[in-house]
């Protein structure tokens, strides 16, 4: 069983499934948090733009050197406690000379919550209400300082969320990319193999009965087979998402009910020339039932061509999976590749330019694809080594 | 032409239409839920949804239902949607030529190109051509179409704008036939492209194989040895033979086809079947979301017969010979 262990393949898909199941709980956080701007490119792209920083503002103000492109946001949380007989004025010095950001008056306690995103802040600074207020909060790369005059005592925090954030940049809701990726693999792995295993195990059943009782319970199982084939599933999958609803479940259910025809017909084949062998008409006259002969001789002769169609068949569920994500049909909570390329695809990855939204989701699938058909092919050719001496010759 | 062959595949059409018909009937009638649950409102008085109810002929016996159902499928008459209050069957015809036009030209490029590489490869076995054409072919075969249609977009219509980003038609439209039409082909080149990009690979992978084998029977070697010209020794002795083989591998990929138009009308927003069923689908507009199937189902069914009759026709042992195939 080592020599299985040592294909490259194997060992990849070994890491990334402790990635997958392991990763998320040492990474601390929720996928869901917005850790920065929207669409900040991954941090070793364009160094011309700033990283994301964080300045702490006490009693004295804080000074910040900058020497990059404006951030994304401007945003000053905190708490000011104050005389309430006094003013309280933030002021934003800039290289083009002072803005008064807000005056406070009459209390002894203030939250401040501002961030230069919001309309009225744009307004009270006579801002342009459209485009970036960075631009303007900071026209030119030098020394800047923000001063609190009147206060007793400040304790704000003063975040720029930069143009860059994390390894491979943030999402249309400044969720960070690579937290996403590792808990989408959560979900295609799932799927894809619980789906395949169901559908495995029905075909299983399927073709073992049709194969071995025959008659009409083989006929009509083959006609509807025929059927199956013959229909276009991503629709009738897309009416069952509809209609069942989006969940984990449901769509391993959705897809293990249209992927078992395969598996049914090469177990059934399997069992119609294995039913006339001399050994199993020994076995019948040795007294063996039906069951017996079925449950002991038949499932482990079609154990190994199963194990293979597992390995083959989880490609194509986890690219249904993604399918059905990207077109919207899947839990909307439920973080998976497909769905990220969905959100890519209508919240503007595209007139952003934001191509770190598409190809890391996108290459995750095809990484898992091409791993689980290289482990099934070398599955294939180690129960049938013709195969492998076919693809040489 | 072999006629119980082919009232056998007319026969056979009509039972898996029937079984889609079926299966449609009983996904929107006997699933969980009212099929008429969305558009009730819950605070509706009894007597309203009941009223509702006749009026979708919800209140008959299931039997009587699956009667009128079943004409009405076989009449076209699928109603008025439960979005738009208009019928179903006219916003279909506006939308099916889209449908039919991305899967035929996608269909017939990748096919083209697909089989002329497969026929190159399996001329220079062993050589780089060939194993580029099997690489690309393996590598075609994993990428989800979408991601490729993406990544696609990005490239030639965001960095390099040569095609448009979405949509069928631009807007405002043009006008004039020609130009209208030009338009039309630029709004649908790039998903023509990308689902022939995605679909030769197979194709040419299956056809090499076949010619492989063709072109080492004893009858390419008697032509050879006629002195018959290569180009007819190859098209039209080794590839007349794997022809049928051909038609069949046609007729096997048509629903992949439509799940494939599907989810590229949805990745370019294009006008078509495939974008009305997933607004049906998410908008729980059951009359559309069924009749949208129905007709993908039955663009497969016709499709397939007609590959039939094709095979029919290009085999010697079908067209000629009385055995059943």
């Amino acid at each position: 069983m080592t020599y299985i262990l040592r294909r490259k393949s194997v060992i990849l898909l070994i890491c990334i499934f402790f990635a997958g199941f392991i990763g998320p709980a040492l990474m601390g956080g929720h996928p869901s948090d917005v850790v920065g701007a929207p669409f900040a490119r991954p941090v070793w792209w364009n160094s011309q733009l700033p990283l994301s920083s964080e300045y702490s503002v006490g009693n004295d103000g804080a000074v910040i050197e900058w020497k990059k492109l404006p951030p994304e946001i401007f945003a000053l949380n905190g708490k000011i406690t104050a005389d309430p007989g006094s003013r309280v004025r933030i002021i934003w010095s800039t290289t083009e000379g002072d803005m008064l950001l807000d005056t406070l008056e009459g209390s002894g306690i203030y939250w401040i919550n501002m961030d230069g995103r919001d309309m009225i802040f744009k307004q009270k600074l006579g801002l342009p209400l459209i485009g970036k207020s960075t631009e303007h909060l900071f026209p030119s790369n030098g020394r800047y300082e923000i001063r609190i005059e009147g206060a007793s005592e400040t304790d704000l925090i003063l975040s720029l969320p930069g143009g860059r954030q994390g390894l491979l940049g943030t999402d249309q809701r400044g969720r960070d990319i690579l937290t996403l990726l590792i808990y989408g693999i959560r979900t295609s792995l799932t799927v894809g193999i619980s789906a395949t295993l169901i559908a495995s195990l029905l075909g299983l059943g399927l073709g073992l009965a049709t194969g071995y009782i025959g008659g009409w319970f083989d006929s009509a199982v083959m006609r509807a087979v025929d059927v199956l084939l013959s229909i276009p599933t991503l629709p009738i999958m897309m009416v069952l998402a509809g209609l069942w609803g989006k969940g984990l479940w449901q769509l391993v259910l959705i897809l293990s009910i249209f992927s078992w025809m395969g598996t049914a017909r090469s177990v059934r084949a399997l069992v119609l020339t294995v039913r006339e062998s001399p050994w199993v008409e020994g076995l019948r006259a040795l007294g063996a039932g039906r069951g017996y002969i079925l449950w002991r001789h038949l499932v482990p002769e079609a154990a190994p061509i199963l194990l293979a169609n597992v390995a083959l068949g989880v490609p194509g569920a986890i690219l249904a999976e993604a399918g059905l994500a990207f077109l919207g049909l899947s839990d909307p909570r439920l973080i998976s590749w497909g769905r990220m390329l969905h959100e890519a695809h209508s919240f503007g990855a595209f007139t952003e330019g934001a191509w770190w939204l598409l190809v890391p989701p996108g290459l995750g699938i095809v990484a898992l694809c091409l791993i689980f058909m290289d482990i099934g092919r070398y599955l294939e050719e180690k129960i049938d080594p013709r195969l492998g001496s076919a693809k040489n010759a | 032409m072999n006629r119980r062959w082919f009232w056998g595949r007319i026969l056979s059409s009509i039972g898996v239409l029937a079984a889609v018909l079926v299966l449609n009937f009983i996904l929107f009638r006997i699933m969980p839920g009212d099929a008429v649950g969305t558009i009730i409102d819950p605070n509706f008085s009894p007597e309203a949804k009941d009223r509702l109810r006749e009026l979708y002929g919800l209140d008959k016996p299931l039997l009587e239902q699956f009667f009128i159902y079943i004409r009405q499928m076989l009449t076209f008459s699928f109603g008025l949607s439960f979005l738009s209050r208009k019928p179903v069957w006219d916003e279909l015809l506006s939308r099916l030529p889209g449908t039919l036009f991305l899967m035929a030209s996608s269909m017939a490029f990748s096919a083209v190109i697909g089989i002329w590489l497969g026929i190159k490869a399996a001329l220079n076995r062993g050589r780089l051509a060939e194993r580029i054409v099997l690489r690309a072919g393996a590598i075609t075969a994993s990428f989800p179409g979408f991601f490729v249609q993406l990544v696609l977009i990005m490239l030639l219509a965001r960095t390099f704008p040569l095609f448009p980003l979405r949509g069928s038609v631009s807007i405002p439209q043009p006008t004039g036939a020609v130009s209208v039409t030009l338009d039309y082909l630029w709004h649908m080149a790039l998903p023509v492209i990308s689902l022939t990009l995605m679909g030769f690979g197979g194709w040419a992978l299956y056809v090499r194989n076949l010619m492989v084998k063709a072109l080492g029977e004893d009858f390419v070697l008697m032509a050879r040895a006629r002195g018959l010209s290569e180009g007819r020794v190859i098209y039209g002795h080794a590839f007349r033979t794997i022809l049928p083989p051909i038609i069949t591998i046609l007729l096997m990929s048509v629903p992949g086809l439509v799940s494939g138009a599907v989810i590229t009308e949805s990745v370019f927003s294009l006008h078509g079947v495939g974008t009305f069923l997933l607004e049906a689908v998410s908008g729980h507009d059951y009359p559309s979301a069924g009749a949208s199937f129905y007709m993908l189902a039955l663009i497969t069914v016709i499709s397939n017969l007609l590959a039939d009759i094709a095979y029919g026709i290009a085999d010697p042992r079908v067209r000629v010979g009385g055995r059943d195939q």
